[in-house]
């Protein structure tokens, strides 16, 4: 199938509660976030180096890059501190007879 | 955008530690560093009173060299608060990291930046702009520990920064919107020096000299020692697991060091906080290099290293 359409991504149950959970769909690496507002689906890899988010700190609203601590908002993914200048890649998300379907 | 494994990725992959307990030592508090910082405080001001007491005698010298020790373990808090991992408050290690760059003279954001590059390439020549060489003689080896090196180019740094120019290393991990933060930075960091000395001359009080700069440079050595103990003779390979030493060494500079004495557990998971160091040593253990006899230890190893080269080089 061609373009971007509704897939499973994973079980709602088989998250990390309140955490990041590393997910791989196809040959992406994606990172969802189990925030204070809800489910939030990005690229998992660091704008600045490429690490991968799901290794670092998360506190329920920003994730921090593991390794250079930059930092993001897991809900927008905007870029909020130094090293970290580029947005993240958001991905659009939605929880569908608990599982969470990804946009892409 | 390319990917890369860390050293956090790899120890997960590699089962040294389970993602659950990750996220346990990655906990964030403001207490431990609260209550360590105002110990740490405690101890600069009881050190700089020894000064204070030994005016005049035989014992100026030595309280100048203590005191100087304890200064600048402020690097350690330093390197605790760029990695956000002091303070669970980000802005306190903003803070606190700017206090302790004036301290011993390090633009705090510079160093951020600088450091941001130590762990992405650590210990690879050419890559790693903290890299201190394996010294190739006894001559090189005393050099770098009498700190001449290192002010020369930290002053040589900060003049260049002062003039509105970054060098080609510098701007390569430094994010082009931030070389005019850079610049200022090392500006307002001058003019703060300056007014001091234009202070003290206009006072005619040069106690800045006897209870700051004197012992600064005196234990800018010890610092330099300890420095080379993380690195310094270990292979020079992308492997976290053989390029970073941990040391064990006794508890009066675990404290002043910000427990960073755990550097090996620092570089595979530097999101995690110095005051849960010591328990990611106890579970990394055997997956990370440790030097049992410490500092020591490490200088000897280093200095068998220099000895052996030498040897084959002449054979």
């Amino acid at each position: 199938m061609n373009g971007k359409h509704w897939q499973p991504l994973i079980s709602i149950d088989q998250l990390e509660p309140n955490d990041a959970t590393p997910v791989r769909l196809n040959n992406t690496l994606l990172a969802v976030f189990d925030t204070i507002d809800g489910y939030f689906v990005s690229d998992a890899r660091c704008t600045h180096a490429g690490a991968n988010l799901c290794d670092g700190y998360f506190d329920g609203k920003n994730i921090e890059c593991p390794l250079h601590q930059g930092l993001f908002d897991a809900r927008t993914g905007r870029a909020l501190a130094a090293p970290v200048t580029r947005h993240l890649k958001m991905i659009e998300c939605r929880v569908i007879d608990n599982q969470l379907q990804v946009f892409m | 955008m390319k990917t890369i494994v860390t050293p956090i990725t790899q120890a997960l992959e590699e089962g040294a530690l389970t993602r659950r307990e990750l996220k346990q030592f990655m906990q964030r508090s403001n207490g431990p560093a609260m209550v360590r910082l105002l110990l740490f405080l405690a101890t600069t001001l009881t050190t700089g009173f020894l000064i204070h007491l030994a005016m005049d005698s035989v014992w100026l010298l030595p309280a100048m060299f203590i005191h100087g020790v304890v200064l600048v373990h402020h690097f350690s808090l330093q390197h605790e608060c760029i990695h956000y991992t002091a303070f669970r408050t980000r802005w306190l290690n903003d803070v606190v990291g700017n206090y302790c760059g004036l301290v011993i003279m390090l633009p705090n954001r510079f160093f951020r930046y600088e450091h941001c590059d130590h762990h992405t390439f650590t210990q690879l020549t050419g890559k790693d702009p903290e890299m201190i060489p394996m010294p190739k003689s006894i001559g090189e080896y005393l050099y770098y520990l009498s700190s001449i090196p290192y002010w020369k180019a930290k002053f040589t740094e900060l003049g260049r920064h002062c003039l509105g120019r970054l060098n080609t290393s510098e701007k390569k991990f430094t994010p082009a919107s931030e070389y005019r933060s850079l610049i200022i930075e090392a500006r307002l960091m001058a003019a703060f020096y300056g007014l001091i000395l234009a202070a003290s001359i206009a006072i005619d009080n040069f106690a800045v000299l006897w209870f700051w700069w004197i012992p600064v440079m005196l234990g800018e050595p010890v610092m330099r020692a300890i420095r080379m103990t993380e690195h310094v003779g270990r292979p020079e390979v992308y492997q976290m697991k053989v390029n970073t030493r941990s040391n064990r060494v006794n508890p009066i500079m675990q404290f002043l060091c910000w427990n960073m004495n755990y550097h090996a557990e620092h570089h595979y998971a530097s999101s995690v906080p110095f005051h849960a160091l010591p328990r990611l040593n106890k579970k990394l253990n055997g997956y990370v290099y440790t030097e049992p006899r410490g500092y020591i230890g490490a200088h000897v190893d280093i200095l068998r290293r220099l000895f052996s080269t030498s040897a084959r080089g002449q054979a």
